[in-house]
């Protein structure tokens, strides 16, 4: 039996607003396989980022069990989320998140800083980089001169840069034209096929249905059968 | 080292508010700076003048009034069952009557020939010179109805360089005077030839006033107008009770003063002291206004010479010590025998405690200028923490533990409170150059010593200071901003927009 990479148990995230309290998790199970490629549907505010934030060591969750690569997350402190952050997980968001004054390889080569990587060393590493991801001649160019499609390479390669097991991806292709997402799928299914482990959230149910080995669907802070013939728009 | 390369980065994007932001530094590194050169500089040019020769070797010493008692009320015994209160009022009351008559009494303890010899033996102590300053009339060669004459030490050869013309003294008792250049202006002598014309030449020395003479010859000038504006009847009075009363407070007691007179060889001309000349606190002190010079043996038989002389005594005498270490011990045996007695070294102590103390409150008052500029820090990050949520997520996101973060931030007014004071130094060197000009003609023009230093001088361990303060009230202004920055949730930052 394969590894299990993720597992998480009763699960629960709640927001207290005022004496409100929104549900955005409620006691979800879930687990991935090392080298899956989970693909999570669903409506808008059902949660999809909710979890793919303490996936990532993003958040904390409010009652349950989160184990990633061995690590009960709900129990680690702020320094060691950092440093979970750093080592296991590389995140790709829909608004590419990129820092507008550093320029692309400066960027890809971010999370090297923080790691105490020299200067020249963080160079080489982010030029290797974006020669993968097909931007070895806008190295030195800053976000607001690229393309959308051009920021998200450049994220991508930013979240590969530190070899990590597992690939959380929030809508990467929400902002995008069909062709570059197929571009942007095709760097993703790359990093797949080295062997990372990918959960991506995403509102295209055919986009998931080719890419991924599994697809998910959440409603309501909760998981339910992916089994509606129509999508929500 | 890749946090401050953030920090730089950082600050390059926002250069016009940071600079702003970094002139407040420099203005309050700036001003510290200066006040506390100016500080320095005044001390070094206290104890540069001063320390030279054998200063700091030398007491002064006056007559005393015996044995000072102690001026704190809690020394002071009151006898007698009494209120608390009462007690304390009557403590008061003697300690206030001691201190008048130490004022205005007559001193007990006159320094005369016989006490020189006793405290001459004093431990460490080498010499004791008596200083005479004395008012004699001159006829001959010269011509002068008043000049003030005072003894030199010849063996100590101070003065000998100081000698444009003719020569110095030949031997300690020498019946011989030099001329201050000043006194030979005043008398339309000023080329070579004018002073050969002097130079070998003698001149009779009398004492002011013959027995018999107007007691009010030598008095000031206010007492001749007040005595001009009595009636005759007035007069005639204040005229009998004059003598007595100079007598009495032991001032040109002349009326009983047998005549000196005595012929003299002027040999030499003495210049002024210029820049440069080694400046001895007493014996200058007592020489500025003298205008004839002569051996202090000569001068002191001339002094003793008149009967109130021998009985008041010297009014001041030079103590010098062996060693300046024991200045504070010599100055504290003088007073333990009733003298009045001041060393130099004590009175420098004194001026330098005052200059550390002032500069001290001054550079108080100018910190404020430097909490007024944390206050600008604070804002500039406060906004700058603000702007960057977003960016923090992503620092957040790709692994930056929350003290990295803050590191970012205090890395950034760190620096911009290192430019500062850096800057501040500067300008503070940069203004200290006129600013060493100007207040060197100032002093120049108003202290009769001469001094050639700085005014300002910058000490290694304050051009380190300055701008170490400003980096360390930087980081302390940007410690809560920092904070700030580091406890933001990531997850909302990165919506953040
Ligand atoms: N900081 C917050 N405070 C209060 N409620 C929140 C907060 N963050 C999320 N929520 C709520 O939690 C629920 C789930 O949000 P989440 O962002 O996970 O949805 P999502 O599935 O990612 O939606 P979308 O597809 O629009 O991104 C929503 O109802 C949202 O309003
Ligand atoms: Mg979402």
């Amino acid at each position: 039996m394969t590894e299990l990479i993720v597992s998480a148990t009763r699960l629960s995230r709640e927001y207290r607003l005022g004496t409100e309290t929104v549900h955005a998790l409620r006691e979800v199970d879930f687990t991935v396989e090392t080298g899956e490629f989970v693909a999570l549907l669903g409506r808008s505010g059902s949660g999809k980022s909710t979890l793919l934030n303490l996936l990532g060591g993003l958040d904390q969750p409010t009652r349950g069990s989160i184990v990633v690569a061995g690590r009960e997350l709900a129990a680690l402190n702020a320094t060691d989320l950092s440093l979970y952050r750093r080592t296991t997980v590389g995140f790709i968001f829909q608004s590419f998140n990129l820092v507008t004054s550093l320029r692309a390889w400066e960027n890809v080569a971010l999370p090297l800083v923080f790691q105490g990587v020299g200067r020249l060393e963080r160079k080489r590493r982010a030029h290797e980089l974006l020669e993968s991801v097909g931007l070895g001649k806008r190295t030195n160019h800053v976000p607001s001169q690229m393309s959308g499609g051009e920021q998200q390479r450049v994220a991508i390669a930013r979240a590969l840069v530190n070899s990590p097991r597992m690939l959380l991806c929030d809508e990467p292709t929400g902002n995008l034209d069909t062709g570059t997402s197929a571009q942007i799928m095709e760097l993703l299914q790359q990093a797949h096929r080295q062997g990372a482990t990918l959960v991506m959230v995403t509102h295209d149910p055919e986009l998931a249905r080719r890419h991924a080995s599994r697809t998910m669907r959440m409603a309501d802070g909760q998981f339910v059968p992916d089994a509606q013939p129509q999508e929500a728009a | 080292m890749n946090i401050l390369w953030l920090a730089i980065e950082g600050l390059a994007r926002k250069k016009s508010r940071n600079l702003l932001t970094m002139t407040g530094v420099l203005i309050g590194v700036f001003a510290l700076t200066m006040i506390v050169a100016l500080g320095q500089g005044l001390s070094h040019a206290v104890t540069d003048t001063v320390s030279g020769s054998d200063n700091l070797r030398q007491i002064g010493l006056t007559g005393g009034y015996g044995i000072e008692l102690s001026n704190n009320p809690a020394d002071v015994t009151i006898e007698g069952e009494m209120e608390e209160d009462r007690r304390e009022r009557l403590r008061r009351a003697a300690v206030n009557r001691r201190q008048i008559r130490q004022w205005s009494g007559r001193r007990i303890n006159e320094i005369d020939d016989k006490t020189i010899a006793e405290l001459s033996k004093l431990p460490h102590v080498e010499s004791i010179m008596p200083v005479i300053v004395e008012r004699y009339t001159f006829e001959g060669a010269i011509k002068s109805d008043g000049s003030l004459t005072g003894g030199l030490d010849v063996n100590r050869r101070r003065y000998a360089d100081r000698v444009i013309a003719g020569r110095y003294f030949s031997a300690d008792d020498a019946d011989e005077i030099i001329l201050h250049e000043y006194m030979l202006y005043k008398l339309g002598l000023l080329t070579g030839k004018d002073y050969d014309a002097v130079l070998g030449k003698t001149v009779t020395l009398r004492s002011i006033v013959n027995a018999g003479d107007d007691p009010t010859a030598n008095a000031p000038p206010q007492l001749r107008d007040f005595m001009d504006s009595l009636s005759d009847e007035e007069r005639a009075a204040m005229m009998k009770i004059l003598p007595k009363l100079m007598q009495q407070f032991g001032q040109m007691a002349q009326a009983a003063r047998k005549p000196v007179q005595r012929e003299m060889t002027i040999v030499g001309v003495l210049r002024e002291t210029v820049p440069g000349d080694v400046f001895n606190v007493i014996e200058d002190g007592n020489a500025v206004q003298t205008d004839v010079f002569m051996p202090q043996e000569t001068a002191r038989s001339l002094f003793n010479e008149s009967a109130i002389n021998r009985e008041l005594g010297y009014p001041r005498a030079l103590v010098l010590v062996d060693d300046p270490e024991n200045a504070p011990a010599v100055e504290q045996a003088l007073r333990d025998k009733g003298f009045t007695a001041f060393s130099v070294a004590s009175v420098l102590q004194q001026v330098e405690t005052m200059l550390t103390v002032i500069t001290v409150i001054i550079a108080f008052l100018t910190g404020i200028a430097l909490i007024v500029s944390t206050l600008g820090i604070v804002n500039t990050m406060i906004t700058s923490v603000l702007e960057r949520t977003r960016e923090i997520g992503i620092f957040k996101a790709v692994g930056a533990t929350n003290w990295q973060v803050q590191a970012v931030f205090l890395a950034e007014s760190a620096l911009i409170g290192l430019a500062g004071g850096l800057a501040g130094l500067a300008t503070a060197v940069l203004a200290m150059i006129p600013g060493d000009a100007i207040a060197g003609s100032l002093i120049s023009e108003r202290a009769a010593v001469p001094y050639t230093g700085s005014v300002f001088v910058v000490p290694l361990w304050l051009a380190l200071a300055g701008p170490a303060l400003g980096m360390a009230t930087a980081i302390l202004a940007a410690i809560l901003p920092a904070r700030r920055a580091a406890r933001i949730d990531p997850v909302k930052a990165l919506r953040h927009d």
